[in-house]
């Protein structure tokens, strides 16, 4: 355990001032400007739920599962969302597995808090039996590659996980009607969820210069900025979450310019989700219909200097 | 040869393969940018990824400070971190540690973190196929490399290789083997006493084949390489 901290990565003093120099001229170590995203790219895996989004060097994968609980006492009539974030050692030398530390917290409650507060996935639609049975939804982001910005790279996996995602339909039969009956996919096509729109993470980077503002910070800036906020906004131009926590302060015009960027952000970011979910879809409609598989499995037995054949 | 046996015990398997076929296989290197090594294994719907941390100084306490100490993390797709984990990562742990040189960097620990991205069956071959072609990426010095295969025999008498999760979920005993060394791993479940021998000289013939692919994986540095 000490043998990893004895290992953690510091940035040299040398590349600090070098960035904060560049900062100075509007320019940025990765050649971008100063309000220039990186390049988003979203993969769907075999099942439905399962989102593996690329943000520049940074890779987050998000799944989707759900399971049928007893709804909370207070809420009879509405379904459980729950978000788990993993920062995987994977990412990062210095994460640790087992408990998570106070980023893994902190980014879980700036998603949850953007998911659910906004009311953006319709929790009433996921009750089957009031007060008995509810649909709990468990997103899991993975953290896989920490390029820096780890929070809008989670928030756009947890969003893409979330649209493809189908639950199974089930119904109430028994004698009483109290039963629930979970059809299996063959049976019956799963439903997708009710998301009536999607909350947009994006994160700001501060320098001590105060003119100085940074979107989609990477690790390298990450380590070098003094401050860092977070505004959730989707594409219709409403507020769904702002999160500063400590850092350098700020003055109240730079927090209104940083709200009417990350709205212009937004829309971009949503129409991309919503077409790569399109090409999903589509995908998956095709899945459907039964062809013969082409043989591309590896014959064993063939003689040795037989090729690999399809 | 096929011999009179397996003519007579030649079923039809799910989706379409024969007793000795393998899923399609695909394999990238080098997809993370911050592990020193990575790498992703797939067979058919079965994906994992692989990532490798290299010597840190420092072993845990009761560990051998002379030689090299592997730390494995294996990380489900969902869910909490239970046993069948923590035997996962035991097991990976002995394989890795017979083929890794340990004398190289004593006093050091080598971190591999296991991600299951999907589980369609023979999740854990794939994690050390994905594992060792990960070392492979990271460079750490290895005395050979291993294959893994998994075997199982829905009825007594013949053996099916490389189950999906569905039939992996009918049969009633199976083992993971590893070569090219003297089998390392084997997780027996249920009766397998006589088809062990049976599993092994198939497994055998099976890692020539994925040995070749790993053989012309290194010739292509960096891209992704698909057989079959």
């Amino acid at each position: 355990m000490e043998g990893r901290l004895a290992n953690s990565w510091r940035l040299t003093v040398n590349d600090k001032n070098f960035i904060k120099t560049a900062l100075l001229s509007e320019i940025r170590i990765d050649g971008r400007k100063p309000y220039e995203y990186r390049k988003i790219a979203i993969k769907f895996g075999r099942e439905d739920g399962s989102s593996e989004v690329q943000l520049g060097q940074t890779h987050v994968m998000g799944i989707v599962t759900a399971q049928l609980v007893q709804p909370y006492r207070d809420r009879p009539k509405e379904g459980i969302l729950s978000i788990y974030t993993e920062f995987s050692p994977m990412a990062d030398p210095s994460f640790e597995p087992g408990r998570p530390g106070e980023l893994a917290v902190e980014l879980g409650r700036i998603i949850d808090r953007g998911l659910r507060e906004s009311r953006s996935v319709d929790t009433e639609s996921l009750c089957v039996l009031a007060g008995k049975f509810v649909w709990a939804i468990r997103i899991d982001l993975h953290i896989l590659d920490n390029g820096g910005n780890l929070v809008d790279a989670a928030n756009i996996a947890a969003l893409a996980a979330l649209l493809t995602f189908r639950r199974p339909e089930c119904s109430l039969g028994g004698e009483d009607g109290q039963e629930v009956i979970v059809h299996p996919p063959e049976i019956r096509e799963p439903l997708p969820l009710t998301v009536h729109h999607l909350p947009i993470a994006i994160t700001f980077g501060f320098f001590s210069n105060e003119s100085i503002l940074v979107i989609d910070p990477t690790h390298n800036e990450e380590a070098v900025m003094s401050g860092r906020m977070t505004t959730t906004v989707n594409a219709n131009g409403d507020i769904c979450a702002i999160q500063k926590a400590g850092g350098e302060g700020v003055p109240q015009r730079v927090i209104m310019q940083c709200l009417q960027l990350a709205t212009a952000k937004a829309v971009g970011i949503t129409k991309q989700i919503k077409e790569a979910v399109e090409v999903y879809n589509t995908e998956r409609a095709l899945r459907k219909i039964k062809r013969h598989p082409t043989s591309t499995s590896v014959n064993v037995r063939e003689k040795q200097n037989q090729s690999i054949g399809k | 040869m096929i011999t009179e046996r397996e003519r007579a015990m030649e079923v039809d398997r799910e989706d379409g393969r024969t007793q000795n076929q393998l899923r399609p296989l695909a394999c990238s290197r080098n997809i993370l940018h911050r592990a020193h090594g990575s790498a992703s294994w797939s067979q058919g719907d079965t994906e994992v990824f692989a990532a490798v941390y290299g010597r840190k100084a420092g072993t845990r306490k009761n560990e051998n400070p002379e030689k090299a100490w592997i730390e494995v993390i294996w990380k489900p797709k969902t869910g909490q971190i239970g046993k069948l984990e923590k035997e996962y990562e035991m097991i990976l742990k002995g394989t890795l540690q017979s083929i890794c040189i340990l004398t190289v960097n004593p006093n050091s620990t080598t971190s591999i973190i296991i991600q299951v991205v999907n589980d369609d069956g023979a999740v854990l071959p794939s994690a050390i196929n994905a594992a060792c072609v990960a070392l492979v990426d990271a460079g750490i010095p290895m005395k050979h490399l291993a294959v893994a295969i998994c075997c199982c025999a829905p009825k007594s008498g013949y053996v099916i290789l490389d189950p999906t999760k569905l039939e992996e979920q009918k049969i009633k005993a199976f083992a993971y083997l590893v070569f090219p060394n003297s089998v390392h791993s084997v997780l027996p479940e249920g009766s397998l006493m006589d088809d062990y021998f049976y599993c092994l000289e198939r497994g055998c013939a099976e890692s020539v084949k994925l040995s070749d692919f790993l053989r012309s994986l290194k010739q292509h540095p960096t891209d992704s390489s698909k057989a079959g």
